[in-house]
């Protein structure tokens, strides 16, 4: 039903009507927001990728076939601009190291709950891990559609989750119940 | 088969379905390994920590930003479209300017009809004479 009011919605935004293509951003927000999140931290680059993301797929409404849904697409774009967005940072990260190992020394001394650690561990995993880890724990995707959504072998999202999830359990099992 | 095999092991069952052999080995070996029980529960609470319970947003008035977004898009296509035609649209208007000055030189007079580059009748096809036939008789 749903599937079927996008493609209503898909078809009128391509006449060039801008409130149905409104309704479909509407609509998936949450999603996106969910993943840009998740792989960004609630950063103010996360809603300008959030933004992109709307505007690479009103881009490419045309090339749109209905072969995956309106949602999965839609994070699939939000899965890449963020893996960009990473990568951005990596080599920011590169020529201003100096200002970044200061930011990070201030979040080492300020994370006391466990919340704040987890996003602090989230945030130092391969982006590539990162990826699977929003996608399957966090979103809550299965793991057919996180191979799906990331275009990778379900082996390589099951590998890629237990190595994560060991990294994860081993830097906070201080802060876990035994 | 060691305690981190194990581990892993419980990781996969947590994702995907193990055959019945591994999932024997799991069992026991969480029965026996007290260590494997303590990691498996981390890894339980660790998830249940993750996934997400709330609808997430981008905050008020998203929606309206991108339609704001998207309209701005369009007048720079039509801006992008009127640029890059303007130089065609340069090289029309002087091909007729030419033209209307050709026509000004090469006739003898200033009229709306010579600049347009049409002939100015002769008075024999104002005034038909019929010469010939008068001539004849």
């Amino acid at each position: 039903m749903d599937l079927e009011i996008d493609e209503v919605l898909i078809q009128k935004a391509r006449g060039g009507n801008v409130a149905s293509f409104k309704e479909l951003v509407q609509r998936h927000e949450g999603k996106v927001a969910g993943v840009v999140r998740s792989m960004l931290g609630s950063t103010p680059e996360a809603e300008d990728v959030g933004q992109e993301v709307f505007i690479k797929f009103y881009e490419s409404l045309d090339k749109f076939r209905g072969d995956s849904m309106v949602s999965t697409y839609l994070v699939r774009i939000a899965i890449n601009l963020s893996l960009n967005e990473l990568k951005k940072r990596k080599r920011n990260y590169a020529r201003y190291g100096g200002l970044e190992e200061g930011h990070e020394a201030r979040a080492n001394e300020d994370m006391r709950d466990l919340k704040e650690l987890l996003t602090h561990e989230l945030n130092m995993l391969e982006p590539d891990f990162k990826a699977v880890v929003s996608l399957r724990l966090v979103e809550g995707y299965t793991t057919e559609e996180t191979s799906v959504i990331l275009k990778i072998p379900l082996g390589t999202v099951l590998s890629r989750l237990s190595r994560a999830q060991i990294k994860l359990r081993l830097a906070l099992s201080k802060k876990l119940k035994p | 088969m060691n305690i981190s095999d194990s581990e892993e092991l419980f990781l996969r069952s947590l994702d995907a379905e193990l055959s019945e052999g591994d999932d024997a080995k799991l069992n026991a070996a969480l029965q026996q390994n007290h260590e494997l029980k303590n990691r498996s529960e981390q890894h339980v609470q660790l998830r249940e920590f993750l996934i997400r319970k709330e609808v997430d947003s981008f905050g008020p008035f998203f929606a309206e930003r991108i339609a704001h977004r998207i309209s701005q898009l369009k007048s720079e296509f039509d801006y992008q479209i009127f640029f890059f035609f303007k130089k065609y649209q340069l090289l029309a208007a002087g091909i007729i300017i030419a033209l209307l000055a050709i026509n000004i030189l090469v006739s003898d007079q200033l009229s709306i009809k010579s600049i347009l580059g049409f002939e100015e009748e002769a008075i024999e096809e104002v005034i038909s004479i019929d010469v010939y036939s008068n001539l004849i008789k």
